[in-house]
């Protein structure tokens, strides 16, 4: 079963996840030659240093920053908020700093507030944050290699013991769903074999669901009051989680009903 | 996201929220009682205004069909005053129907306030008590399955068939399932990601600057 019950007498239900498959932390770039290139960038804060890139810490941050790079190109402000709200409908691009684009211009560095990104230099392979792979993809500035369990064969594999197993199998990546879509909308003529990919994805997502309405069901029918759920998805947690929140908050007011109520207050007239 | 309104909700358990609406239509139903004490000049109210005796006395042990709210009001332990009985949807025959399958018993017929009226029912001493609040517990967990399907698999279509048989808090999970199920197909159609006006501004009525002119 995807959930373990232990029956205590408190009876809030706690739901955590388990740290999907770890995404691997870029390497800290601290070149700052600049190889006199045709566009000069200036930062936007006159140090000169280079800010420590922040360790992501998944699904509590709220961040944002702002970015300005000036020079003899026009003025562009990236503006970038990272908010993990409730709302499965509001979910943000993740930071994780996990693409590798190419870009076939001219060469470009990036100086951000929250790190330095480049040299970029035509045909050579960079790893960037998500949000800048798409804006560069849109513009048609570069090319986007997906990532390493983003291939048939793997998510086959994923799907197939997403099915025999009962409890939840770890994913590759705890934003799959975000990164699929994003990557098969527009980086799609990248990607080799898109359209299986996006089959396999939504079958283990499918499969997924099941199994925590399952375990939902189970947990409600025998009252428990305390489950845990490893390794599951924001995503997953954020499309059941306000139906089961309220759900088990009725169940809860029920049972305190169960014990008789000492006398309520009634007013003597 | 933003809505304009948010409603209070219904207060499950020995006190209503006061400015719940739910809790409001829910304490109107009638339950069955009988007087203990002789009511003077009250028989009018409370709706026996023909066969009283004397005048407009409501004599002793006669039988009521008032409103929840007067019935908690009047209510009192030693006793003076009311007794309540059971409505006949809480007693031992529908009991065992809804241990027997609670799926198939239409609850918005039972009184759409099942849940909730049946928790202001224990307010009220009674010796089944116990054994009121575990079948209202029942019932819920055994109709909570297919509430969950029925709610996140629904997309875009007509779920008039569905709500039909819940009671009111039943249709409120059922309303919070459907909009978690919306937000994410509106997250996988990517309209999650593009600006359109908030339903507060659309409640407002803005004349639009064309209807100024003239």
């Amino acid at each position: 079963m995807g959930l373990k019950p232990s029956c205590l007498k408190g009876v809030k239900t706690c739901v955590s996840s388990g740290s999907g498959g770890g995404s691997s932390e870029p390497p800290a770039l601290n070149d700052k030659h600049l190889k006199v290139p045709a566009i000069i960038i200036t930062p936007p804060t006159p140090t000169g240093m280079a800010l420590s890139r922040d360790t992501r810490q998944p699904a509590v941050a709220h961040k944002s920053r702002i970015a300005k790079i000036s020079g003899f190109c026009p003025t562009i402000v990236l503006i970038l908020t990272n908010r993990h709200k409730v709302d499965a409908a509001k979910r943000a691009l993740p930071k994780q700093p996990s693409h590798i684009v190419t870009l076939p211009q001219q060469p470009l560095t990036l100086w951000l507030l929250q790190g330095d990104l480049g040299p970029f230099n035509p045909g050579l392979p960079v790893e960037v944050p998500l949000w800048l792979a798409i804006n560069l993809k849109q513009r048609q500035k570069c090319r986007l290699i997906p990532p390493d369990w983003m291939d048939v064969e793997k998510l086959e594999a994923i799907r197939d013991q997403e099915r025999k197993e009962d409890t939840f199998t770890p994913m590759p990546s705890p934003y799959y769903m975000e990164l699929t879509k994003l990557l098969l909308n527009y980086a799609s003529d990248n990607i080799p074999r898109a359209d299986e990919i996006r089959t396999l994805v939504k079958d283990t997502w499918d499969t997924r669901i099941a199994k925590l309405r399952l375990s939902a069901d189970s947990f409600v029918r025998q009252q428990e009051a305390h489950a845990k759920l490893d390794n599951l998805t924001l995503m997953e947690i954020n499309t059941t989680g306000t139906f089961l929140t309220q759900a088990l908050n009725h169940m809860y007011k029920l049972r305190t009903n169960l014990q008789p109520s000492e006398s309520a207050q009634s007013q003597d007239f | 996201m933003s809505e304009a309104y948010f409603p209070v909700g219904p207060g499950l358990g020995p006190e209503e929220n006061f400015l719940s609406l739910d809790d409001i239509l829910m304490s109107q139903e009638k339950l069955p009682s009988r007087a203990e004490a002789a009511l003077p000049r009250l028989a009018a109210v409370l709706g026996k205004g023909a066969g009283a005796g004397q005048g407009n006395c409501l004599p002793e042990g006669s039988k009521l069909e008032i409103p929840l709210w007067l019935a908690k009001g009047l209510y009192d332990h030693k006793r003076r005053i009311l007794s309540v009985e059971l409505p006949k949807t809480y007693k031992e025959g529908w009991r065992t129907v809804f241990s027997a399958d609670a799926n198939v018993v239409d609850l918005h017929k039972m009184g759409p306030y099942y849940y909730g009226f049946g928790f202001q029912l224990l307010n009220f001493d009674n010796p089944e008590n116990p054994e009121i609040a575990q079948t209202i517990l029942q019932t819920f967990i055994n109709r909570f399955r297919r509430i969950m399907d029925s709610s996140q698999n629904t997309y875009n279509e007509d779920t008039s068939t569905l709500v039909a048989r819940l009671d009111e808090l039943e249709r409120a999970l059922f309303q919070a399932g459907q909009k978690g199920l919306n937000d994410f197909q509106c997250w996988e159609k990517g309209q999650a990601s593009q600006i359109t006006a908030s339903s507060l501004v659309q409640n407002y009525g803005k004349r639009k600057f064309t209807d100024m002119d003239h």
